[in-house]
């Protein structure tokens, strides 16, 4: 439900943010850092030019978030400097979005953005009585973030999306990558607010070498999983896009395109995740970092998932699932309980936390070469209750003894060739047609196919991608070797950034 | 008798001198990598003559069990071998298991095939091998074997229910074991005295290296010596091991421990001898390779040639690679004269020292082999039978070169 002291506003699910950087509150913001020069403050200060909007112009970019309010001395000459822009902008139909943060006076920035114009502020604080303009609550994700009252949640704490080489030391040729994804935390948000559109800010991380790659796989990165990346240049894209340099302009062209091609296949943002297992938690503390963990981990070992609120998990479909993740130190409330044992006596596997009050069903005794997993499991009707041994058991190896437990017999799914690359699988609510996501966040095709494999194939998929200009009609090879289990296996074009497969049943 | 040397008196052998290694910037590459003239172990009087045979088998049908029948009839007899023993057969499923060849599956480029170990389990019965355990350390995992097999939609049921007493251990860790076994290297080793692993590996009476035909990125070839490389446990080799206890679960590979020596194994394993032995993996590994042979040689050497991969053991994405169908099998009575063969029949002379292929970057791990008395490379001081290798030979390199020059055209 909307929160009273939130306007109505046009931002919303059609908005595409980009945050425009410009001007003396920009310039003063990044003042006091070491490798900022009198020639990056110029190119911010050509940036208020209203004749940089053409950048937006004809591309799928409608809403501009400028830097309204911070507490510092330039915040007035920010917002009088400003006004050619707005102005102009307004006329060419854009939003613009004034972002306050820091020490600033809430109260007259929000103030001065409705005399502006603004169609929006965003910021990190609930809004004093009623704005009197549309509020964008932004703010590191969190209950607090997840429980505002705006349409749109602007969520600060983004992640730049990538392959960091520092967190896989025991990377190589035979072993997968860690990546840096925001799926994790769009999957909360998807469950937590699911009436929402979340705006993720991340900016470019300074020093790094960027291709236009990374700016297609950043938008993509939340695309994919119904969110939006607050666009946001590095600074010398932005003094080469002043300057009209023709390969920056290939490149925003570029980025504007995949910008578009989401907005061409954005039917997927009404389909429901898919998978055999969901994650039940409200992503609080004390449980918010291991489950939060998990939702990074499950990709990484290729098991697709449903993330599903505890809050509404009463409410919730348990069809389809095979085993539920509900590792809360806080026991469910008792209707809860009541509906996860019975999804356990139907055949289902639960995994719960230590805490688990006096668990129900008779112990299984492992084999001596399972005593290292992590959970006790107990029989329990035609299911089994998996409960953890420790308090504070290890993510990843929590992940990885769910999959062993629910076994590689039932994957619904599978993805070979993409050690980079996280997928994910959605269906529409009438299970007619489905979708499965690839990001690759290496940013490099690799020299082999992706191939997917499926246990129950479509009738038809085909192939759609940033690097292909139209659909490919994809074909299912069987398996049909006296040794396998059966399912099909599709072969996918390579894949730089993104690629999906669209199935029809 | 063995001479036993210590890393520096080896260096001083080789007429390299001390300060070896300060001297490597300055010496170049292809000085560094200089063979060895002397015998690094000298236990090569030890060595029997083996026994090889080689047997074409276009694929994984119905050719496949009398083919492997026949062969082991040439070795002497599967009965006499296995008869009312426990055998271990270690089978090869190197890498992550989701990075194929380009379409091509795991079990025809990089894997052991499941029909080959399903045949190989269903003879060993018939032989009258009291137990069967299928085994090998899965990268990075403690899953079980089953599990690993229907990861890639295998029936795990075909392979067990092929022989009356048949189970699956991975030996990544202590599985089912309530302690691991060392095995000391004879004559006390070079790099490390002894290895510790699996229970499964001394539960045998006999055992079995069932390997695939490849070559590999780092020691030029991974055949059934290479295979037994697989055996150490991760839990205490791997980048994840225990500092002074084996960790209770694998992580990591043993890049570390044992291609470039970064850190120790878990300190309740025997220990590297000399701590500053070098860094190279291209001497490491055949040495230690070698040495986790001689200390629990193979009974017997079963090498699956039917379908594989060229250009490395495992998908590397930069290297020429392709898959390939050279339809061979080799099986010996030991490792190093049944690789020997198998190299022969790649195309590779089992002879060839450092810089020579495959060896460009790394020692002769035969040699080694040899050296400890596992077996002979010299193909005419073993007995070969079965199909002449001339024609039974599949060129590794002539399929690389093609790779390259169609490359180069495209």
């Amino acid at each position: 439900m909307q929160d009273e002291r939130f306007n109505p506003m046009t931002i919303g699910t059609q908005s595409i943010p980009m945050r425009w950087t410009a001007g003396p509150l920009d310039i003063a913001k990044r003042q006091k850092e070491k490798d900022f020069t009198p020639e990056a403050a110029e190119v911010l200060r050509k940036w208020l030019d209203p004749s940089l909007l053409a950048l937006a112009q004809g591309t799928p970019v409608n809403c501009l978030a400028v830097s309204w309010a911070s507490g510092l001395p330039a915040d007035a000459e920010q917002q009088q400097a400003l006004k050619p822009l707005l102005e102009k902008g307004r006329q060419a139909g854009l939003d613009f979005v004034g972002l306050i943060e820091g020490s600033a006076d809430k109260t007259a920035a929000i103030a001065a953005a409705r005399s502006a114009g603004l169609s929006a502020v965003a910021m990190d604080a609930v809004p004093p009585g009623d704005a009197g303009i549309p509020v964008i609550a932004w703010a590191k994700s969190g209950p607090a973030l997840w429980g505002a009252g705006s349409p749109v949640l602007g969520v600060a704490d983004g992640l730049w999306p990538g392959v960091p080489l520092e967190k896989t030391p025991t990377g190589g040729p035979t072993n997968l990558p860690w990546v840096d994804s925001n799926g994790a935390l769009l999957g909360m948000a998807e469950a937590l607010a699911p009436d929402k559109t979340l705006w993720v800010f991340v900016d470019p991380p300074k020093q790094a070498k960027l291709t236009p790659e990374n700016y297609l796989l950043t938008v993509a990165d939340a695309e994919a999983y119904g969110g939006r990346w607050v666009i946001s240049l590095d600074a010398q894209m932005r003094a080469d896009l002043a300057a009209k340099s023709a390969p920056a302009l290939a490149s925003w062209k570029r980025v504007t395109g995949t910008l578009a091609f989401f907005e061409q296949n954005k039917a997927a943002w009404s389909y429901e995740r898919m998978g055999r297992l969901a994650v039940i938690s409200n992503f609080s503390e004390p449980d918010r970092e291991f489950n939060e963990d998990v939702l990074n981990m499950l990709p990484r070992i290729r098991e697709p998932f449903r993330v599903i609120s505890r809050t509404r998990a009463l409410a919730a479909s348990f069809d389809g699932l095979q085993g539920i993740l509900y590792m809360d130190q806080a026991p469910p409330e008792p209707a809860l309980r009541q509906k996860l044992i019975a999804f356990v006596n139907a055949g289902g596997t639960l995994f719960a936390s230590s805490k688990w009050p006096n668990p129900e069903g008779a112990p299984i005794q492992v084999s001596s070469a399972e005593a290292y997993l992590l959970f006790n499991l107990r029989n329990l009707g035609k299911g089994r209750l998996a409960v953890a041994r420790e308090d504070k058991p290890d993510s990843y190896f929590t992940c990885v003894d769910v999959q062993s437990i629910l076994s590689h017999r039932g994957d619904p799914a599978r993805l070979y060739n993409g050690a980079s690359m996280n997928y994910f699988f959605q269906a529409a609510p009438q299970g007619r047609q489905a979708v499965i996501h690839v990001l690759n966040y290496s940013r490099r095709p690799g020299g082999d196919n992706p191939i997917i494999y499926l246990k129950s194939p479509w009738r038809t998929a085909r192939f759609v991608g940033l690097e292909t200009t139209a659909p490919v009609p994809l074909q299912f090879a069987r398996q049909t070797a006296p040794y396998e289990v059966g399912g099909a296996e599709l072969s996918l074009p390579l894949i730089s950034v993104y690629g999906a497969v669209q199935m029809e049943a | 008798m063995k001479k036993k040397l210590t890393r520096r008196e080896w260096l001083a052998g080789t007429g390299a001198a001390a300060g070896y290694m300060l001297m490597r910037p300055a010496l170049g590459f292809a000085a560094a990598l200089a063979p060895s003239p002397i015998p690094v172990y000298g236990l090569t009087a030890k060595a029997k003559p083996g026994r090889v045979t080689v047997g074409k088998c276009k694929d994984y049908g119905s050719d496949l069990v009398p083919t492997l029948d026949k062969m082991f009839d040439q070795l002497g007899g599967l009965e006499k071998l296995v008869k009312g023993k426990t055998v271990a057969m270690k089978v090869n499923f190197i890498g992550v298991r989701w990075q194929r060849l380009g379409n091509a599956t795991m079990e025809d480029t990089f894997w052991s095939h499941p029909i080959m170990i399903g045949a190989m389990v269903h003879l060993l019965g018939k032989a009258g091998a009291r137990k069967i355990r299928v085994v090998e350390g899965p990268w990075s995992t403690a899953e079980t074997l089953e599990e690993v097999m229907l990861s890639q939609g295998w029936k795990p049921e075909d392979i067990l229910s092929a022989a009356p007493d048949v189970e699956f251990e991975n030996t990544n860790f202590l599985g089912r074991g309530k302690k691991y076994s060392r095995f000391m290297v004879p004559g006390g080793g070079v790099v490390f005295p002894g290895y510790d692993r699996n229970h499964s590996y001394e539960d045998c009476d006999v055992f079995i290296s069932c390997a695939k035909l490849k070559e590999h990125a780092a020691t030029g070839i991974t055949l059934s010596m290479k295979n037994i490389y697989g055996t150490t446990p991760i839990t205490i080799y791997g980048q994840g091991a225990g500092i002074d206890e084996p960790a209770l679960r694998p992580q990591g590979g043993r890049g570390d421990v044992f291609h470039f020596g970064r850190r120790a194994p878990s300190k309740s394993a025997p220990q590297q001898i000399d701590p500053n032995f070098s860094k190279e993996q291209g001497v490491r590994l055949p040495r230690i390779i070698a040495e986790i042979n001689s200390s629990r040689p193979a009974d017997l050497a079963v090498i699956d040639g039917i379908r594989t991969a060229t250009g490395a053991e495992t998908n590397y994405g930069s290297r020429p690679q392709a898959a390939v169908n050279p339809g061979v099998i080799i099986a010996g009575t030991n490792t190093v004269a049944t690789d020997a063969v198998a190299m022969s029949v790649m195309g590779f002379d089992p002879m060839a020292d450092r810089g020579k292929p495959p060896f460009t970057d790394s020692d002769n791990m035969l040699r080694f082999g040899e050296e400890l008395g596992v077996g002979l490379r010299d193909l005419n001081r073993n007995e070969v039978t079965g199909v002449p290798i001339a024609e039974a030979r599949f060129d590794f390199t002539a399929i690389r070169e093609k790779i390259l020059r169609e490359t180069k055209k495209t």
